[in-house]
């Protein structure tokens, strides 16, 4: 595997660590087990990514957002998946708005610790603005 | 930037694959333009439950065929047993006995071309035909004799052109 070619796919520590968390202490997994796994977890992100991709496109929206992989989830069939994956959305963004909260205590610059950089806060500025509430489609009375 | 894993009952929201990795996978798509910090983290989430889940089910399938090691057949049985993931998956996996491909090119053998005969020989074939060309019927045209008188006055042969003239 080429590096290449390696880019284009999750790295296979990373997929061979996590199926020894879930299997038995005592089973192996062989190497081309790991290579198939690894092509596998891999063609999943590229298959949410297009389904949650074209579902912006249809409504004239650039930005693929959690939401739309919540959807995607459902609509491929993996619904255990859109449910948890619902929790962690919503914990994700409890977690981004205690960061942002935890970033602005650095502004005061009677504390040592230095702020973070400026690009992380326009980052998550830049994040905001590009997720604006879908608008609801006029409806003719 | 490390980020911090928050515990909240149980919960990580701390990833276990590289976020440029991932992004970079989700930009192959030509069709995807810009990707939100949450989608991103959201497609790695649900990746790590997706290979969860294939794992635990890959390793059923190794237990039912009392083996310890986990291999391309059960992965493949994994995903056969759960609909949605056969529907995109199937066609992805390595086929279960790959053919051997032919070494050699197949090439249709073409008859050696004949070289024309050289000029002159006549083709081996007329001998054996000689004996159907026998056909009496057929007579030679009759030969008609020349007409042509020479001109009977010498005197007047010599002060004329030397073209005959007719003499009707």
């Amino acid at each position: 595997m080429d590096q290449d070619e390696q880019d284009r796919a999750l790295p296979i520590a990373n997929v061979s660590r996590i199926m020894k968390q879930i299997l038995p202490p005592s089973a192996k997994i062989s190497k081309e087990g790991k290579q198939v796994m690894q092509e596998c977890v891999t063609e999943f992100i590229s298959f949410v990514t297009g389904e949650a991709s074209d579902k912006c496109h249809k409504e004239n929206r650039k930005t693929v957002n959690g939401d739309d992989i919540c959807w995607a989830l459902s609509s491929l069939g993996f619904d255990n998946y859109a449910e948890a994956i619902g929790r962690y959305l919503h914990k994700y963004r409890q977690a981004e708005r205690e960061k942002i909260n935890h970033d602005k205590k650095y502004e005061n610059p009677h504390i040592n610790r230095a702020p973070p950089p400026p690009l992380l806060l326009s980052r998550v500025t830049r994040d905001k603005v590009e997720n604006p509430p879908p608008s609801p489609p006029n409806q003719s009375g | 930037m490390v980020m911090a894993e928050e515990e909240e009952s149980g919960v990580s929201i701390q990833l276990e694959f590289p976020k440029g990795r991932v992004k970079k996978i989700m930009a192959l798509d030509k069709d995807v333009k810009r990707v939100s910090s949450e989608a991103l983290f959201l497609v790695s989430r649900s990746t790590e439950l997706f290979l969860q889940f294939l794992a635990e089910k890959s390793a059923q399938v190794a237990i039912e065929k009392k083996r310890k090691t986990v291999n391309l057949e059960h992965i493949r049985e994994a995903v056969k047993r759960h609909q949605p993931t056969r529907d995109f998956l199937l066609d992805e996996l390595p086929p279960p006995s790959q053919p051997t491909k032919p070494d050699r090119p197949t090439q249709p053998a073409g008859r050696p071309k004949l070289d024309p005969p050289p000029r002159g020989t006549r083709r081996i074939d007329l001998f054996f035909r000689k004996p159907e060309l026998d056909d009496p019927a057929q007579a030679q045209p009759p030969e008609n004799p020349a007409q042509a008188q020479p001109p009977e006055n010498p005197d007047q042969d010599q002060a004329q052109s030397p073209v005959p003239v007719d003499e009707s």
